[in-house]
């Protein structure tokens, strides 16, 4: 951005500490007025060197390096990177395990549109949505606890399957679960779409045609909002995805309230994939027996190779791209995360509007900062 | 668009500089490029075959062969092929045209290259650290022989 202020205008730092932002970042913005003519971020203040520890952690520690990338979506953090060095190794997963893996990816998905939901209510001034969302994220992430173990770092899954068997009675606790979060998403549909300040602020504002949210590299939600049905879900199915039904949400507007939408719609269907998976899970083995990279295998080594293993994230398109030499470490591991190009569309998508829309704007876009300085 | 008419499409147009184009999966192609047709490369693939979606950009670097190789991911939101392109560089003096022309949010993953490999992406409208402070600028971290700050080994490198 360029540093010299012309009559009228000046310059407002967002940031490095806002309650606005999802971590730290600094955000430059021009002001004219009220007018945002010109804007710029800054990262690398929580850049925590994820790539560079992996390189020196054994495939098995690296489960819970990748949990910490972002903590709202450890568990298709977990899949991205053990899909990898599944691809790598050639290990087979039994189905019985996918259909786990889906189901924890999914209640991950549920949380993680939850919480940007809440905190996208606090941005714009509507504190009391925080409080009914985490109330709501909070009965998911117990659902989480009861089959991981834990809240939000689960280091669930392992080479060639997961760590644990659904417990007894998950089946029950989750159909009561969801039977109240559909009442509530009926809720924040209404209270959202139906409030006159609601409307004022978010209906026509941020908006984003396809073709500049293609150009821009955008996945996930914000893209979908835009009309483009790019789901790796669907595109590039991973684990069983390919056996479920289940639609991919878009929108045609590309504005804010599009995007909430989306991630409305999101949890419903997220709801209907784990019914699904629910139903029709078969019995069976956790591990297959003749798979030498189980739990009780320590060292693990991995054939010399490359591979970009790509899965849909609550935000987007997360690729882990692995590279591995042959031995128990991998080589290298670049980590393709779905917010890091959100956070670069930002300047060039508030570029224009009011400094009152940024943080609605920013709000809808989903960042986390986290995941984006790995 | 199946991946094998796209490198079909590929090697017909870049013979000379293409090598070891290959097929890896329905989902997944691969080849090794010459540095100097990168641009040219990602324009045809823009254009011709609808891949306009770049999905990562990054490097590994090979001390033991005096190589630094940067590794484009091109995808697409209309199909799922996606496009693996590696660049061989020497390690002592890595330089690349930049491809922010062509792919808009390349802008990013090439100052991350830089700042974590040394790489100099010619022509990139601002190439300055992106995730590191100042002061660890110039010691390429992820390089193989970064042996951690304050032993700033790659440093006299480049």
């Amino acid at each position: 951005m360029d540093e010299t202020v012309g009559p009228s205008e000046m310059i407002v730092h967002l940031g490095p500490q806002h309650p606005m932002q999802p971590g730290p970042f600094r955000l430059n913005l021009k002001l004219k007025g009220e007018t945002v003519v010109d804007a710029d971020i800054e990262l690398g203040f929580i850049h925590k060197g994820i790539e560079k520890i992996l390189e020196n952690k054994t495939y098995l520690q690296g489960i819970p390096i990748v949990d910490r990338i972002c903590y709202l979506t450890a568990m298709t953090n977990e899949e991205a990177y053990v899909g990898a060095v599944e691809k790598l190794a050639d290990i087979e997963v039994p189905e019985r395990s996918q259909y786990i893996r889906v189901i924890v990816e999914e209640l991950s998905r549920l949380q993680s549109h939850l919480l940007g939901m809440g905190e996208f209510g606090a941005f714009i001034g509507f504190v009391s949505m925080f409080m009914y969302t985490i109330k709501e994220r909070e009965d998911i992430l117990s659902l989480m606890d009861m089959v991981t173990g834990a809240r939000i770092t689960h280091t669930f899954l392992r080479f060639g399957g997961v760590r644990d068997d659904l417990p007894e009675g998950f089946k029950e606790r989750s159909a009561a679960v969801f039977a109240s979060l559909r009442e509530q998403i009926a809720d924040y549909e209404r209270l959202f779409n139906h409030d006159e300040i609601y409307k004022q602020r978010c209906f026509g504002v941020g908006i984003l045609e396809a073709k500049t949210a293609r150009d821009l590299g955008l996945s996930g939600p914000a893209l979908r909002a835009t009309g483009v049905a790019f789901d790796i879900r669907k595109d590039e199915p991973y684990l069983v995805y390919k056996d479920l039904d289940f639609k991919v949400c878009t929108a045609t507007d590309g504005d804010i309230a599009a995007r909430i939408n989306v991630r409305l719609e999101e949890m419903l269907e997220s709801m209907y994939i784990i019914e699904q998976c629910l139903d029709q899970m078969p019995n069976g083995p956790l591990f297959f027996e003749d798979s030498s990279y189980g739990v009780r295998t320590p060292v693990m080594r991995v054939p010399e190779g490359d591979v970009f293993h790509r899965v849909e994230d609550p935000r987007g398109e997360m690729g882990f791209y692995m590279v591995s030499d042959g031995s128990d470490k991998p080589y290298r591991v670049k980590i393709r995360g779905p917010v890091y190009p959100t956070m670069q569309a930002l300047p060039p998508l508030i570029k224009g509007t009011t400094l009152a829309d940024v943080a609605a704007i920013a709000g809808s876009m989903d960042g986390c900062t986290s995941e984006a300085d790995r | 668009m199946d991946a094998k008419s796209i490198i079909d499409s590929l090697v017909n147009k870049f013979q000379d500089s293409l090598v070891d184009a290959k097929v890896d999966s329905d989902i997944r192609v691969s080849a090794y490029l010459e540095p100097e047709k990168i641009v040219e490369v990602c324009q045809y693939m823009k254009d011709e075959l609808l891949f306009d979606h770049l999905s990562s950009e990054t490097a590994v670097d090979y001390p033991k062969r005096n190589e630094i190789v940067v590794v484009y991911h091109i995808g697409s939101y209309d199909h799922s092929v996606l496009m693996t392109i590696k660049v061989k560089l020497p390690r002592d003096a890595p330089e690349i045209e930049s491809i922010v022309p062509v792919y808009w949010n390349a802008n990013w993953y090439e100052r991350e290259t830089y700042e974590l490999f040394g790489v100099k992406f010619n022509n990139h409208p601002y190439l300055k650290p992106l995730v590191l402070p100042d002061e660890l600028m110039g010691d390429w971290p992820l390089r193989k022989d970064y042996e951690g700050f304050p032993n700033r080994t790659a440093r006299n490198l480049v």
